[in-house]
């Protein structure tokens, strides 16, 4: 385990050397104080439906999440079908705010557009975890059952109770991901509470923006008490109707985007044999591949090891914060009120804080993701040093750390830091305010000049990148004997 | 157990999205987009009375309906999910050549002669001039939104008529800030050295005491260029009567409110139609941002 | 594994498999298991309980084959009182009328073994096949569980490790050493100590 983490500590610090991370510090105080300022006088009436705004958020969210659970159930149980295991990493592959895009083309800007962004890569992702949950489940009850017995009723008596708390656990898991999910989808238009911060924060508003901030805090927070199982059947008969009105959706906008939009512009209306065609595509395809694939991928993997990294050694920094072996009950509080703000606040916002203090290049996008993701992993290895048992004899402190806890907590460390690796490539897209030409800068540009058959294309890319990172990520752990998603995902 | 309460809510989720799906529409609505080249917050408020205004002049349900990027009104109006668009140049230049039979129907007595100011942080020395300020070579630079005509189309076109290259190649490093307040933000803050910005955006912030100019100062103005319009598809007439779009464009051209007005703001609105925007469609596609 | 072994049992016998641990006498279940699995109830030593259920649909399961998908389904979420009524006579019986409703995983270990006898007897057939059903159980509940057994089964096929007991409630003594059949003889022609041997080295 120490070599293979070695060998990616040394991997990132030879990106870092290619990397632009130089500081062009000039005077950033007077914007980060009206920042602060805004922060520490948030105006929650400059809102004028806050209220709203946030059950809209939920909303999506419950919707996105549920829709993407059920999808993703009925999948688990046709996983060991080959195609549908691919259908599944390359749906789960894409992020959901380009989910949101393509659906934006087709649909415009209504509630199944978001929904369905959350969804679809949703699904893709519990399709995957709960089959591998169900691969552990417990098959001593289903040998006993008496002949006849209907598949459907077989499986719900003598196999699912076996590793419901797993399922449960990881899908409450997931719908905190879909809260943020859904309050990002505001960002491309959707009215949930992105739609609103983003607007806040870029138009410098920092009080309405903080405002927002800390209601979305005190909704992630506050998630385990109102998220019961137990309530989730009078959410759901509720959420759909709170999702909000939109326009008209159109079928000749969806046969346009498969049959034109999206067909490489060369070929475009044009007979495939026709003289001058194939050449065309040709020197299209070149042009992609050398101009934007290529040096996409350079960037995306540059930012994606050295964040890895950064995101480690911040996740094992930040989780004493949350952890009984550390902190007492106040401290721990304390610490999780930080994680919470630290994992709960946008990349973007954090990037743009950091483009303030130290300029533009590769750094701020680095710190900004380490920080989001080290929070998210803290959180969780965090929840897990806390079912250890120690020798009532054990060390203090330092030692503690270091010799007690840190080894055994190492594993599960490593499996969730090579879990979230294709998260944090996915999300190395969002920051085109540093200029940093990742995949994400390139279908971002693509979608901002409706130059959607190159949008495509990249997404695609993007798409067999991330499944190549899964793969690769998966041998990793098969090889260092990691438990698996399932496995770690258990409380 | 829990399984029912999970299929019961995806039946529900069904259901409820399927109540929500298109309904064949029994009156049209006429529904307009802006793009959010500015105070978004405030657009909602602002449009929302013009959509009552073009209410009562029209004769039916006029809807505003917001969105968040340029792409995103083009996309709405390519899709017919609007009739009508307060457009920038570039974006506009854009549905139009997606639609086939819109026009641009009215635009701002001042958006014949828009500009673009290029902003200078005071660390790098640069003052203003009234010819291109070839000193800006090697430094940061920052353009607003992607999509837009005085935050990055002709800003870039000049770059490269006057400099020999593309932004990439002849400054150490490009952003793209989003918006106009935000590249002001980042040039007087020194993240960015220098930025583009919308020339009424700088005045407007400037005169709400948002900009200290002792940090960021104007180093050049460009030339005049058509940048706002509205825009409107070409199958209205059909959806909404012969002579709507006449009627569109009187109503806007005959919009006289002060308060009105003064929210895009314009002191009125004049006739524009799709040729006063060809020097900008020549720059989209000398600078290959249209094919 | 066992070696050449041949054996038949007749409708209406019950039958007791004793040995030391380890001579086969759980192989010898699992092969009668396979072979009569149509018809027979089932009690293996896991016990095949699913710990996240409760007592009411441990036992309930027993009975699924007799019911539709979408009864078993209803039946899940929100307990059928025709279903209770069925279910809470036979756990009464085995002195588990009061833990109906608690999740089978919180349960002793005898209770837990009374609760997979319970799902058996729901489940019902002319036979029964256990292994070691009541060794977490003492005395008296043994003999509680072997009452309902017998009542509820006409033939019934146990392990067993408590040589009194089998001798008390089985008409046929099946002694299993080394893999082999050692002794197959009706209960009332042998005593206690003529099955030592099975226990000698």
């Amino acid at each position: 385990m120490l070599r293979v983490s070695g060998l990616f500590v040394v991997v990132a610090l030879g990106c870092l050397l290619i990397a632009d991370v130089h500081i062009t510090t000039l005077d950033p105080w007077s914007e980060l104080q009206r920042m602060a300022l805004g922060f520490a006088t948030p105006d929650f009436s400059a809102v004028g439906d806050i209220g709203w705004v946030l059950v809209r958020t939920v909303a999506f969210a419950f919707c996105g999440v549920a829709l993407g659970a059920v999808g993703g159930f009925v999948l688990s149980q046709f996983f060991h079908v080959g195609p549908v295991r691919w259908v599944c990493a390359f749906i789960r592959a894409i992020h959901e705010l380009f989910w949101a895009l393509i659906f934006l083309q087709m649909f415009g800007l209504t509630p199944l557009t978001g929904v369905l962004a959350i969804a679809i890569p949703y699904a893709g992702i519990c399709a995957k975890v709960y089959a591998e949950t169900l691969e552990e489940a417990d098959l001593r009850a289903s040998k006993v059952l008496a002949p006849g017995a209907d598949m459907v009723s077989a499986f719900l008596y003598a196999r699912l109770p076996t590793v419901w708390v797993h399922i449960k656990n990881y899908t409450s898991y997931r719908f905190e991901c879909g809260l943020r999910s859904s309050a990002v989808l505001g960002f491309v238009g959707l009215p949930t509470l992105g739609f609103y911060l983003e607007t806040a924060f870029s138009e410098g508003h920092y009080s309405e923006a903080a405002a927002l901030m800390i209601m979305f805090y005190i909704l992630i927070a506050s998630l385990r008490y109102w998220m019961r199982v137990r309530l989730i059947g009078l959410y759901a008969l509720i959420a759909p109707f709170l999702l909000g009105g939109g326009v008209e959706i159109q079928m000749t906008n969806i046969v346009r985007f498969f049959t034109v939009d999206i067909v490489p512009s060369p070929l475009r209306g044009h007979d495939v044999f026709a003289a001058g065609v194939l050449p065309d595509f040709a020197g299209w395809l070149w042009m992609m591949l050398s101009d934007m694939a290529l040096p996409g991928i350079v960037a995306t993997l540059i930012l994606t090891q050295i964040a890895l990294v950064g995101t480690g050694m911040l996740a094992l920094m930040m989780f004493p914060l949350i952890s009984d072996k550390f902190l007492g009950r106040f401290g721990r509080s304390i610490g999780h009120g930080v994680l919470v703000v630290i994992r709960s606040t946008p990349e973007f916002i954090l990037a743009y804080i950091f483009l303030q203090l130290w300029g533009p290049s590769m750094l701020p996008a680095i710190v900004a993701l380490s920080l989001h993701n080290g929070a998210i992993i803290g959180h969780l290895i965090g929840r897990f040093s806390n079912q250890l048992v120690l020798r009532p004899d054990h060390a203090t402190g330092i030692n503690l750390y270091a010799f007690e806890i840190l080894p055994r907590i190492y594993g599960q460390f490593l499996a969730y830091l090579f879990y979230r690796w294709e998260v944090i490539m996915r999300e190395t897209a969002i920051l085109g305010i540093l200029g940093i030409a990742t995949l994400g800068f390139f279908i971002d540009s693509a979608l901002s000049e409706i130059r959607l058959d190159r949008a495509m294309f990249l997404i695609v890319v993007t798409a067999i990148l991330n499944i190549g990172i899964d793969i690769l990520s998966r041998r990793i752990r098969g090889r260092l004997h990691l438990s698996d998603t399932a496995q770690q995902l258990k409380k | 157990m829990k399984k029912i309460t999970i299929f019961i809510s995806a039946l529900a989720i069904f259901i409820g999205i399927a109540s929500m799906a298109p309904k064949a529409a029994v009156a049209e609505t006429f529904v307009f987009t802006a793009i959010p080249d500015q105070d978004e917050s405030k657009l909602i408020e602002r449009f929302g009375k013009v959509a009552a205004y073009l209410a009562k002049e029209l004769g039916v349900e006029t809807k505003y309906i917001p969105v968040k990027s340029y792409a995103a009104a083009v996309t709405a109006f390519r899709n017919n999910q609007v009739q009508l668009a307060w457009f920038g140049g570039l974006s506009g230049v854009r549905a139009r050549s997606l639609v086939e039979g819109s026009k641009a129907i009215a635009q701002g007595a001042e958006d014949p002669a828009f500009e673009t100011y290029i902003i200078a942080h005071s660390s790098t020395g640069l003052n203003a001039s009234d010819s291109f300020p070839m000193g800006i070579k090697g430094k940061t630079f920052t353009f607003g939104s992607k999509g837009s005509t005085s935050g990055r189309l002709m800003p870039e076109y000049y770059i490269r008529n006057e400099l020999g290259g593309s932004p990439d190649n002849v400054f150490s490093k490009v952003g793209f800030s989003g918006n106009h307040s935000k590249t002001i933000a980042l040039v007087q803050s020194g993240a960015y050295q220098v930025g583009a910005v919308n020339f009424q955006v700088w005045i407007d912030e400037l005169k709400d005491g948002k900009i200290d100019e002792s940090k960021v100062s104007v180093i050049w103005k460009t030339p005049p260029y058509p940048d706002y319009q509205w825009s409107i598809r070409g199958d209205v007439d059909k959806t909404f009567g012969a002579g709507f779009t006449e009627r569109v464009t009187k109503a806007l051209l005959s919009m006289s409110d002060p308060d009105l007005l003064a929210s895009f703001p314009r002191s009125s609105f004049i006739p524009a139609s799709n040729a006063d925007y060809q020097p900008i469609l020549d720059v989209a596609k000398q600078i290959k941002l249209i094919d | 594994m066992l070696r050449g072994v041949s054996m038949s049992i007749n409708d209406g016998e019950r039958v007791a498999l004793i040995g030391e641990s380890g001579a086969g006498k759980s192989t010898l279940i699992s092969v009668l298991q396979h072979r009569y699995a149509a018809d027979t109830a089932f009690v293996p030593q896991d016990l095949g309980l699913v710990g996240n259920l409760s007592v009411f649909h441990n036992i309930y399961m027993g009975a699924l084959q007799r019911h539709s998908m979408a009864h078993n389904v209803l039946n899940l979420v929100w307990p059928r009182p025709s279903e209770i009524a069925r279910v809470r006579p036979i756990a009464e019986q085995l002195g588990l009328g009061d833990k109906l409703f608690s999740k089978v995983g919180e349960l002793s270990g005898g209770q837990q073994q009374r609760t997979a006898i319970c799902r058996a007897i729901h489940q019902g057939g002319p036979a029964l096949l256990g292994d070691e059903p009541v060794s977490a159980n003492d005395q008296h509940q043994s003999r509680v569980i072997m009452d309902a057994i017998t009542t509820s089964f006409d033939t019934v096929v146990l392990a067993m490790h408590d040589v009194e007991l089998a001798l008390e409630y089985s008409t046929r003594i099946i002694g299993i050493k080394d893999q082999n059949i050692a002794i197959d003889v009706a209960a009332d022609q042998v005593t206690r100590a003529d099955l030592d041997f099975l226990y000698m080295k």
